[in-house]
């Protein structure tokens, strides 16, 4: 580059606008400058006595003499000077700044493919995106809860199958949903006592940053499709019940069997031979104390069409003892743990069973006709009936509390939380009763048939209170607030036909219609995500975990065929429970 | 309204209505402890350039409620103002968040970081790497590696 001027010319300028131009003689100049024969013929020598001059200026002066430099410049100079100064600009911002301010920028990015694609910037980057402030807070908006311990799970007695597949050990932790929302950051910007407890995390095995990516990565497993294992032997007829955990699914027929599963593998672990009729519910529970599904000691207790219990050492497939007593069909059964199990009948009563002692504690009479749902929260038991009543009993002393009235046909389906009990029925209103009182709070209308189906989702945040969400012989799901006045949030044309199963999570509805169909909802939005499976001639039973979708169906061999098979299909959107190679990394 | 004497690092002296002084917690604080006072604050921190910035800022912003909603500060919208505001070199942007954490200035620091982090979002790495002139440190072997580790996020 060409200087076409001399400093000398300039310096000591005449009209400088400075109000006091320094004198040339003061001018700090290397003693061979006055020489010009140097400066015109050693260029580097020259350049260097311009470096100095120009340092040795006062900034109002440097400032001028560059907009005089600027001026002499053609375009390609001027090119080349703002490619230069431009990147000059620049500030790497999350490098330079305290590692507080740095967080508190990265803390109003949400979206997850941003935040991943940080990490691929720099090493200080990488370094500085793994702190779990930002995924704490990420985890947080996205609700993708800490895994919490067991026992604050139980408000709501079918949520063990969701803390049953939890598989994150959280035993070591002590997490629970509430103590989350107390370790909530009052302000975004981490102070040094969260820095230490987000090291505490780490240390005790746990990080969020690993826990927000398996969610994030199950999450979008479901939406768009996981990995798929279908099982089709070692299973025949007609499919009555299942129940899964992260080890084991357990199928009742109607063929007196009852078939075990591994969940991992798909593959049939054991029959359980015994029941002299149809299988037509059954259940099991694992210890609340022990979180590693592999050390549970399940209980399993099933019963139907020969009208005896049955309860079953799920691990080595023992039969430990055959509960005789009631004179029909057991319709219907749930645990309270894995001593305490109640059976409703066709023989109009229920009966609550010590299964340890293999004795039947309380014989419940007062229903008029077939019991047909029952379920339990803590110590209240209720029940509904094709006696079109409801009831509420008292789950330690056998006693009933209130009979609930309003439903004038059939009863199918009854859920409670211990505060409130809903009862579905072939009148198709939905009601809502106090279990304290047995007042009736509500009476919800909208499903035009046979209310079959209902599932409670507890509140998992104060932005998403609890819902009850229904599901209709006439196709549709509805979800409703499960506050007064019970509010109808949603109304989802769901299938063409009857709903037959109906499974949720504080994320997802499952369902699966007479249409051979099963459908995944988003339950927040009440829209379709995708169809799971392809359609089946019948499916029998559904079941949902965290990550995991399990189906039984009938297939026929071809579309219009009669013949074909009882299918498993295991749905599992969990890629980090599948072999991989693991890549440690090195900084 | 009384007046506030602000002195910069280099040694500018700034007249500030006390209300728009007092948008720094800082400031406030100091005014709280030493009472009525005649003589300048001093502010080593901050240069002449950038407290003029930030004194325009404040008294923009004078008489905004305190937010304290958790949600609302969440949010990275930004007002036009203040866009408008913002609309200054990565250096100077650079500058007043550090005055607006050492004057202790919330909302101003939330709305200088909602720029920088408006400035990352949706961006791919070597994107981010142009904007701020970041040199891409990894070994091509580190690079493949990081890839993996967040294949997560590129899956769909």
């Amino acid at each position: 580059m060409t200087i076409p001027f001399t400093i000398q010319d300039k310096l000591g300028f005449p009209h400088t606008p400075s109000s006091s131009p320094p004198p040339p003689s003061s001018l700090p100049l290397p003693s061979s400058s006055s020489s010009t024969s140097d400066i015109v013929h050693d260029p580097f020598l020259r350049i260097d006595q311009l470096k100095n001059s120009f340092q040795n200026l006062p900034p109002q002066q440097q400032e001028w003499l560059l907009s005089e430099i600027v001026d002499q410049c053609d375009h390609s100079q001027l090119t080349f000077l703002h490619g230069m100064v431009t990147p000059r600009l620049k500030v790497d911002f999350l490098k330079r700044l305290p590692i507080e301010i740095a967080l508190h920028i990265v803390s109003f990015i949400h979206d997850p493919v941003t935040l991943g694609r940080m990490g691929g910037v720099s090493k200080h980057w990488n370094e500085l995106l793994k702190d779990e402030t930002i995924w704490r807070n990420m985890c947080d908006l996205q609700q993708y809860k800490p895994p919490y311990n067991s026992h604050h799970n139980n408000s709501y007695n079918k949520s063990n199958l969701l803390s049953n597949n939890t598989m994150i050990p959280s035993s070591s932790l002590g997490y629970s949903y509430n103590a989350m929302d107390d370790k909530q950051p009052t302000t975004t910007i981490s102070s040094p006592y969260q820095q230490k407890r987000s090291n505490m995390d780490r240390a005790g095995g746990f990080s969020y940053r690993d826990h927000f990516i398996r969610k994030y990565s199950i999450t979008s497993a479901w939406k768009h499709g996981g990995h798929i294992k279908v099982v089709e032997q070692g299973l025949e007829g007609l499919v009555t019940s299942l129940q899964c955990d992260d080890k084991y699914i357990v199928v009742g027929c109607e063929n007196h069997r009852i078939e075990v599963f591994d969940t991992a593998t798909g593959n049939k672990v054991r029959s359980l031979v015994g029941h002299e009729g149809g299988v037509w519910a059954l259940e099991f529970m694992g210890n609340d104390d022990i979180q590693n599904p592999h050390e549970q000691e399940r209980v399993l207790v099933s019963a139907g069409c020969d009208k005896n219990v049955r309860v079953w050492n799920l691990e080595t497939g023992e039969l430990r003892h055959t509960l005789r007593g009631h004179v029909s069909t057991i319709r219907c059964l749930k645990m309270k743990n894995r001593r305490i199990v109640v059976t409703g009948s066709r023989d109009c009563t229920l009966r609550i069973w010590d299964v340890e002692q293999g004795v039947a504690t309380h014989v419940l009479y007062g229903h008029q006709n077939s019991v047909r749902c029952l379920d339990i929260c803590g110590n209240v038991l209720v029940s509904g009936s094709y006696d079109n009543t409801a009831r509420v009993w008292d789950l330690s002393t056998g006693e009933c509390r209130h009979v609930l009235l309003g439903h004038d046909s059939n009863i199918y389906s009854i859920v409670t939380d211990g505060i409130k009990v809903a009862a579905g029925s072939l009148s198709t209103h939905i009601q809502v009763w106090s279990v304290d009182t047995g007042d009736c709070l509500g009476v919800l209308y909208g499903h035009t048939s046979l209310v079959g189906q209902l599932e409670l989702v507890p509140a998992s945040g104060p932005t998403t209170p609890a819902t009850l969400v229904s599901g209709g012989a006439d196709g549709c799901l509805r979800i409703w607030d499960w506050n007064e006045p019970f509010n109808c949030l949603q109304r989802i044309s769901a299938h063409d036909n009857s709903i037959t199963c109906l499974q949720c999570d504080d994320r997802w509805i499952l369902s699966s219609g007479n249409d051979g169909r099963v459908k995944l909802w988003d339950r927040k939005q009440g829209r379709l995500v995708r169809t799971l499976a392809n359609p089946a001639k019948t499916v029998w039973k559904i079941q949902l975990s965290e990550s995991k979708a399990v189906l039984l169906m009938f297939r026929t061999i071809a579309p219009m065929a009669e013949e074909g098979n009882t299918v498993l299909e295991i749905h599992d959107f969990d890629k980090s429970s599948l072999p991989q190679p693991s890549y440690p990394f090195p900084f | 309204m009384s007046n506030v004497r602000l002195l910069s690092s280099d040694n500018e002296e700034f007249v500030v209505q006390k209300e728009v002084a007092e948008r720094s917690v800082l400031i406030k604080n100091m005014l709280e402890d030493v009472g009525e006072t005649d003589s300048a604050i001093p502010l080593p921190n901050v240069t002449a350039k950038v407290l003029k910035k930030v004194i325009e800022w404040c008294d923009h912003h004078s008489s905004d409620p305190v937010t304290t909603d958790e949600t609302e500060r969440r949010t990275t919208d930004i007002d036009e103002w203040d866009q408008k505001f913002m609309e200054v070199d990565q250096e100077t942007l650079f500058d007043i968040i550090l005055a607006a954490n050492y004057l202790d200035i919330k909302p101003l620091l939330d709305v200088g970081c909602k720029t920088v982090a408006n400035m990352i979002k949706g961006k791919t790495a070597e994107e981010i790497r142009k904007i701020f002139n970041i040199v891409n440190d990894f070994t091509p072997e580190e690079e493949a590696q990081i890839r993996k580790e967040n294949e997560w996020a590129e899956d769909r």
